[in-house]
């Protein structure tokens, strides 16, 4: 059923532009890791970026909110845009990372605050949200990953899948426009993995526009809308995801495909 | 009079010693620690001139013995015309010892922090002072507290130097009962017994406090 | 001035190097005891080790240099001092050895037990190497300390460098002026200490890299 929705959704695209990436570059001293990435997609579109480790999917993703400082290129996501050449500005830097969403590998919570201080904090303190508010706002979030019961704990007594649906609310807990996923199954247990894929898959339903870094390639195939394979710093291609699951038309995309689906 | 009717007869007279060594130690870590975190924290910033102040006083205050430094105060502070209490030089020189070792423990701890914390209080919207602030001081402080809890003991030790200057801690109590008593063994080891019981206790609460700090890291 | 307070040096010297010495052999049969299965030797050394470290320094030099008088044990400062500070150098040295050997891994003694060797030459060749290059850094910083910790000798007259900066700034009232330089001096002299222990730890980081 979930295979459907997003079917429907990919035949009939939105038009509004959510991001656009063009000539992205990125090199550390001589070493380029990054090379000429360009990226266009529509507001509510689900993409997958797949490949080899060592490809750049995490370095491109992280120098979408500039984590990663890219060497050339410009990236807009909603009406902010950033130029890697013209030494962007503090504020535009923190526009950027306001409308993005970013949930890590390694969650990333905050150990000393309890659950639904890591889902308030970045809303009172960056949204200037009172507290009752944002504390209104997170339980609403909690009970959307399903973890509402677990307000009051702190991240430590939580099973890895539980901490990384709650770094999921807390990235949403500031209504981005985009949600960026860095390998977010990555270092769970198979089990944990799927509630975490879970809570993406309503997500995605409910018309986020995502970008996902994985290797769960039932994910790529059944949820996304477009796939984007990636190699030594460049795009191999992109396209529709049945296309590139099935009929990928690189050999490279082939024979990665085959290595990961034969596991 | 056997042994211990000697030391319960002591007791009172080394008590008022004990109080002064524990209020200095009290004075020299509400003044130093703070001061310490201020000094990691202008060594960690940018600005240079304050950065160079900063590592001045973490350099000569690890680097010179403490015992110097207390010379130091009590002979320089009247020089250049400040006249002071001997209590109060050594609350002064024992803070900037307290600061300089402390303040290598904050750098400690915010080094420590980890790196993926830095990213998310970033894409969190948290960035400069209040990231700083709610995400990665308190973590750091709490990485930081063992370490600075058993510096703590280290510097009620260290009060004993006050002594040199005539400040009526438990050193000088002790020299002043045995320069009367005759009794400089007895005495010096019921001081060793008071300084050591105090540290092994503090120890233990380091110990235990250490235990229950850890649960949420 | 300066050459009054330079003539304290080696008085300083003499009791920091003396000690760490005396500190240093004192520390293994000490280390020993305290891994030693037996479990009333393991306390005595445990308990050793403890008590030297949960009191002040000044307080050994004076219950040494003042109270051992009483028992006909009479001693110059100079010695008292060295007394006193080997004591207390052979508890820390001993927990320097017990944490260098603590950082090998169990794994170190197992391959070399798996290769048929016994337990002297496990610890000379496989052990001690590796042991040595935690325990170095471990022991400059202790001697620096130690340095330090030296100037306590001063309170029971021995004519080191703080005595000396002490005698200036009471004849000259430029005591500011006598313990800045009293309190260079001694980051001075712990400097090459500090850059021979960075030295030989790169080096011997390194060989074992390679090795």
């Amino acid at each position: 059923m979930h295979m459907e929705l997003a079917k429907t959704r990919a035949e009939s695209p939105p038009t509004v532009g959510a991001v656009e990436v063009v000539g992205l570059d990125k090199a550390y001293g001589k070493n380029m890791v990054l090379r000429d990435v360009n990226l266009e997609m529509p507001e509510g579109e689900v993409l997958s970026i797949i490949g080899p480790s060592g490809a750049g999917k995490s370095t491109f993703l992280r120098c979408l909110n500039y984590l990663e400082v890219p060497t050339a290129g410009t990236i807009t996501i909603g009406n902010t845009t950033v130029d890697a050449g013209a030494r962007p500005s503090r504020a535009s830097l923190d526009h950027l990372r306001r409308v993005t969403g970013m949930v890590f590998q390694s969650f990333n919570l905050f150990p000393h605050l309890t659950v639904l201080e890591n889902i308030s904090l970045p809303q009172i303190k960056v949204l200037k949200r009172s507290r009752d508010e944002a504390h209104e706002i997170s339980r609403n979030l909690l009970s959307r990953v399903g973890l509402d019961a677990k307000s009051g704990e702190h991240p430590s007594r939580l099973s890895g899948g539980q901490q990384q649906r709650i770094a999921i609310a807390r990235a949403l807990a500031l209504s981005p426009k985009v949600m960026l996923f860095d390998e977010p199954t990555s270092a769970l247990d198979p089990e944990l993995g799927l509630e975490v894929l879970a809570v993406m898959r309503d997500l995605a339903d409910e018309g986020m526009t995502m970008i996902v870094v994985t290797h769960e390639m039932n994910f790529a195939r059944d949820v996304s809308d477009r796939v984007m394979v990636m190699a030594d710093g460049g795009v191999l291609e992109v396209g529709p995801s049945d296309q590139i699951m099935t009929q990928p038309s690189h050999e490279r995309t082939r024979k990665f495909l085959r290595a990961v689906l034969d596991r | 009079m056997t042994f211990f009717d000697q030391w319960i007869t002591w007791l009172p007279q080394l008590s008022p010693g004990l109080t002064v060594s524990l209020s200095l130690t009290g004075l020299c870590l509400v003044f130093g620690m703070p001061f310490g975190l201020v000094l990691a924290l202008m060594i960690e910033g940018k600005i240079v001139p304050l950065r160079i102040v900063a590592l001045l006083f973490v350099e000569i205050g690890r680097g010179a013995p403490a015992l110097v430094l207390l010379y130091l105060l009590y002979f320089g502070f009247p020089e250049g015309g400040i006249v002071l209490s001997a209590f109060t030089t050594a609350v002064i020189s024992l803070s900037w010892t307290t600061g300089a070792y402390s303040s290598e423990l904050f750098r400690a701890g915010l080094a420590a922090v980890p790196r993926g914390q830095r990213e998310a209080a970033t894409t969190s919207g948290l960035t400069g002072w209040p990231g700083f602030r709610y995400i990665i001081l308190p973590q750091a402080l709490r990485i930081s507290t063992p370490p600075l809890a058993s510096l703590a003991v280290t510097i009620f030790q260290t009060t004993s130097l006050a002594f040199v200057i005539a400040v009526p801690e438990l050193m000088s109590k002790a020299y002043e009962l045995g320069s009367y008593t005759f009794e400089y063994l007895g005495v010096f080891v019921l001081t060793s017994i008071l300084y050591g019981a105090i540290t092994v206790a503090a120890l233990a609460l380091v110990r235990l406090g250490e235990r229950r700090l850890s649960r949420h890291l | 001035m300066i050459v009054q307070i330079l003539s304290g040096v080696g008085n300083t010297l003499l009791i920091t190097a003396l000690s760490l010495v005396f500190g240093a052999a004192l520390g293994l049969p000490l280390v020993a005891a305290r891994r030693s299965s037996w479990r009333p030797l393991q306390l005595v050394a445990s308990a050793y080790i403890d008590v030297v470290r949960a009191i002040p320094p000044i307080t050994w030099l004076f219950l040494i240099y003042f109270g051992l008088p009483q028992y006909a044990l009479k001693l110059n400062p100079i010695t008292a001092s060295i007394v006193g500070f080997s004591l207390i150098a052979a508890a820390y040295m001993a927990e320097t050895y017990r944490a260098g050997l603590l950082s090998i891994p169990a794994g170190q003694w197992e391959a070399a037990t798996a290769l048929g060797m016994g337990f002297f030459s496990t610890t000379q060749h496989v052990i001690t190497p590796q042991a040595f290059r935690v325990t170095l850094p471990a022991i400059a910083a202790y001697a620096i300390a130690l340095l330090k910790d030296s100037a306590l000798a001063s309170t029971i007259g021995v004519h080191d460098i703080t005595y000396q900066a002490g005698l200036v700034a009471r004849s000259s009232h430029q005591g500011l002026l006598a313990f800045t330089i009293a309190g260079l001096l001694y980051i001075a002299l712990s400097l090459p200490l500090a850059l021979a222990a960075r030295r030989v730890d790169k080096a011997l980081r390194i060989k074992l890299e390679v090795a």
